[in-house]
C-alpha cells in the first residue's frame, strides 16, 4: 500500500500551520500503525495527525475530528465534521442504538444513528446541530453517519429553509430520496408490522414503497400524489424500493402522468411450458398456488374444492433474446379465443381432461408471432396485452431494397 | 431497472438460448461446431457462415415429406422446405412431444419448428446438418410470410455486422464468406414472396 499521498495530505495541513514536517517519518509511522498494528488507514490518518498535533500544540487542524464537510461529499470509512439539521427521526431497531434518522443540509441529506453508548443529548426533530468527529460508514449500499462516544454535538441556530430536490423515480440510487409521485397500486400487506405497499409513479418509471407500523404513521390514500421528502431507497435483488417511515408526506393537489412500467416484446412464440392451459389452483386463502394431477397442494395437502385458471406460460423469442412470458386469464382467452368456460367444458367431456386444453392452445398459438405488453420481472412479462402479429408486405420492399441496395 | 451491480443475483443461473433465424441455405453451410466449456450439459453450437454461433433454431416452412424409421426406438425424420432450400428435421423417443406433433401433421402443410441443429460427418466425408425438434407446429401462410420477413431481417442484420465480432471474425476466416453472396440469396427468398 502507498501511504504517501496521505503522508503529504498531513505534511502539508502542518505546514500551513508554518512547523516543518517529516513526510517520510510520518510515512514510516502510517505503514507502522497500518501494517503492524492493523489500524485502518483513516484511523491511521487521525492517529498520526492527532499526534503531529500535540507535538507542535496545534488546534484546529481539522483532520482530527475530520473536515467540515456538507452531507453531499462524505465518503465511507471517513470521520468528518458536519452541520445539518434533523429532518426524520425513526425508532430505534435495536437497543443499543439511541436514536436513528436523517439529517440534511443544503446539499443533501444522508442516514444517521447515534449509539446508546454515545450518551449524546437528544437531538430533536427540525433542529440543527454541529457533528464533530463523526464517522461516516457504508449501510446497505449507502452512506451513513456514526456519531459515537467522541462525536461532539453542538445544537446551533439557523433559519435556513431546506427544500429537498425532487427526484424522477428512474433516477433513484439507493440512499436517501424524495419524489413526487403517484400511488398507482395497493398491495395486500406480507409481514404484520407493514402498515401498507403497494406501488408508486411518475412520468418517468415506478417503484415499490412500503411503510412499517409505527405511532402517528397514516396510509397513503391510492390515486392521490404526494410529495415525499427524504425517503429511504433500499436496493433488494437489483430492484430499488422506498421505505417511506423516514419521509415528510405531503398530499398534492391535482394528478400527474405516470408511466405504466410496461415492456413490450415481440418474437415468435417457440415453447410452451407446462402448467399452461387450465389449471387449478388452491382454494385457501391467499394461497392460490398451483395444485397437481392429486389436487395436492404443496402447503395446503389435498384440496377437492380447488378453483380453476386460465394461463399460459412460455417463451417469447425475437431471435437475439429469449423471455418468458406468464398470460392471465382473460388475455389468453382473447388471444386463443377459449374462455374459461369453455375451457371447462372440454376438460369434463374428454378424454384428455385438462390436457386436452393445453394441446388446443399449443396447437394455435405456438410457433406463431406475438407482440405482448406487460410488466417485466426478472426477465418475465407478467402480460397484460397481446397480440398476433402477421405478414406486412410493405416490410418486403423494405427488406428487399436493403439486400438489393448494396451488392 | 438498472441498478448497480452490487447486491443483485440472478433469480436464474442460465439464460434460455435464443432461437436464431437461418435460411436452409445458410444452414446447409454450416460446418463448424464446438461446445462452450468443458462441462458434459455444456451448450454446443454451430457458427453459421454469416458470423454468429446458434445453439436452437425457429424455422418456418412447408413440410413435404415424412417418414417413420426404427422399431423398438421410433423416430420421424421430416423435410422441411424454405425460399432457398431444404431443413432435415427429426424426432426421436426423447423428443416424444415433437414426434407426436409430426405424427399428426400430414404432408404439404406449412410448419412451424423449434429445435437444435447437429452437424454430422458422413463416412465418404459428406457434411449433413439435421435439426433436432423441440416442436412442431401446424401453422398458416401468413405466419410462413412473416417468418421469411424475419429470416432475411436477421441474416442482413448479421451481413451488416460481419467481422465485428470474434464470431464473425472466425466466421470470415473460416468460411471466407461472401457477404454479396448471402445478400443474393435473402433478395431472392423476399422476391418469392407475394407482394
Amino acid at each position: 500500500m502507498d501511504y504517501s499521498d496521505t503522508a503529504d495530505r498531513i505534511s502539508l495541513k502542518v505546514k500551513a500551520k508554518g512547523h516543518e514536517a517529516d513526510t517520510v517519518k510520518i510515512e514510516g509511522k502510517l505503514r507502522r500503525l497500518v501494517e503492524e498494528f492493523g489500524v485502518p488507514p483513516a484511523e491511521a490518518e487521525r492517529t498520526v495527525m492527532n499526534e503531529l498535533a500535540r507535538e507542535f500544540s496545534l488546534n484546529g487542524l481539522g483532520t482530527a475530528a475530520g473536515e467540515e464537510k456538507s452531507l453531499n461529499a462524505l465518503m465511507a470509512g471517513e470521520w468528518a465534521t458536519v452541520e445539518a439539521k434533523v429532518v426524520s427521526l425513526t425508532s430505534a431497531p435495536s437497543s443499543a442504538i439511541a436514536q436513528s434518522g436523517i439529517l440534511a443540509d443544503s446539499s443533501g441529506a444522508i442516514r444517521f444513528v447515534v449509539w446508546a453508548k454515545a450518551n449524546a443529548p437528544l437531538l430533536e426533530h427540525g433542529k440543527w446541530y454541529r457533528f464533530e468527529s463523526a464517522v461516516v460508514d457504508e449501510y446497505r449500499g449507502s452512506a451513513n453517519l456514526k456519531i459515537h462516544s467522541g462525536t461532539v454535538i453542538k445544537e446551533i441556530s439557523r433559519d435556513t429553509v431546506l427544500i429537498p430536490e425532487v427526484t424522477p423515480i428512474a433516477d433513484l440510487t439507493p440512499g436517501i430520496g424524495s419524489v413526487r409521485a403517484k400511488v398507482i397500486q395497493e398491495w395486500d400487506t406480507t409481514h404484520d408490522r407493514m402498515l401498507q405497499s403497494g406501488l408508486l409513479g411518475d412520468e418517468t418509471g415506478t417503484v415499490k414503497f412500503v411503510i412499517w407500523k409505527e405511532e402517528g404513521k397514516e396510509r397513503l390514500v391510492p390515486g392521490m400524489v404526494y410529495t415525499l421528502y427524504y425517503a429511504i431507497v433500499d436496493e433488494y435483488s437489483g430492484r430499488y424500493s422506498l421505505n417511506l417511515n423516514t419521509a415528510t408526506v405531503i398530499p398534492e393537489e391535482g394528478d400527474i402522468p405516470v408511466s405504466s412500467g410496461d415492456t413490450r416484446f415481440s418474437g415468435a412464440l417457440v415453447h410452451i411450458a407446462p402448467g399452461s392451459g387450465l389449471i387449478k389452483r388452491c382454494p385457501v386463502e391467499g394461497c392460490n398456488r398451483v395444485l397437481s394431477r392429486q389436487n395436492y397442494c404443496p402447503v395446503h395437502e389435498i384440496q377437492p374444492g380447488f378453483i380453476y385458471d386460465l394461463r399460459i406460460k412460455g417463451w417469447l423469442d425475437d431471435g437475439m433474446v429469449t423471455k418468458e412470458i406468464l398470460v392471465q386469464r382473460e388475455v389468453t382467452g382473447q388471444l386463443t379465443g377459449i374462455s374459461m368456460e369453455q375451457a371447462k367444458e372440454l376438460a369434463e367431456n374428454n378424454p384428455l381432461g385438462m390436457d386436452e386444453v393445453f394441446l388446443r392452445i399449443r396447437d394455435l398459438i405456438l410457433g406463431r408471432y406475438l407482440s405482448c405488453s406487460g410488466r417485466e420481472i426478472d426477465s418475465r412479462i407478467l402480460v397484460n396485452s397481446c397480440e398476433f402479429l402477421t405478414f406486412n408486405p410493405e416490410e418486403t420492399a423494405s427488406l428487399l431494397n436493403r439486400a438489393g441496395g448494396a451488392s | 431497472m438498472a441498478g448497480p451491480a452490487r447486491g443483485t443475483f440472478p433469480r436464474r443461473d442460465f439464460e434460455r438460448e435464443p432461437a436464431r433465424r437461418v435460411f436452409a441455405a445458410e444452414l446447409r453451410e454450416s460446418r463448424i461446431h464446438f461446445r462452450e466449456g468443458e462441462d458434459e450439459k455444456s451448450p454446443t453450437y454451430i457458427l453459421l457462415p454469416t458470423g454468429e454461433r446458434c445453439n436452437r433454431i425457429f424455422l418456418v416452412g412447408t413440410l413435404t415429406e415424412k417418414k417413420k424409421q426404427g422399431e423398438q426406438n421410433l423416430f420421424y425424420r421430416a423435410r422441411v422446405v424454405d425460399p432457398t432450400g431444404t431443413f432435415f428435421i427429426m424426432a426421436g423417443s426423447y423428443q416424444p412431444e415433437a414426434m407426436q406433433q409430426i405424427a399428426r401433421i400430414d404432408p404439404p402443410a406449412f410448419v412451424a419448428v423449434v429445435g437444435k441443429p447437429n452437424v454430422y460427418e458422413t463416412p465418404d466425408g459428406a457434411v449433413l446438418i439435421s435439426v433436432r425438434c423441440e416442436s412442431v407446429t401446424a401453422v398458416d401462410k401468413n405466419t410462413r410470410d412473416r417468418w421469411v420477413l424475419d429470416c432475411a431481417k436477421a441474416t442482413l442484420d448479421r451481413i451488416d455486422a460481419l467481422g465485428t465480432t470474434p464470431d464473425g471474425q472466425r466466421a470470415v476466416e473460416e468460411y471466407r464468406t461472401d457477404p454479396a453472396l448471402f445478400r443474393k440469396l435473402v433478395y431472392e427468398a423476399l422476391s418469392q414472396l407475394s407482394l
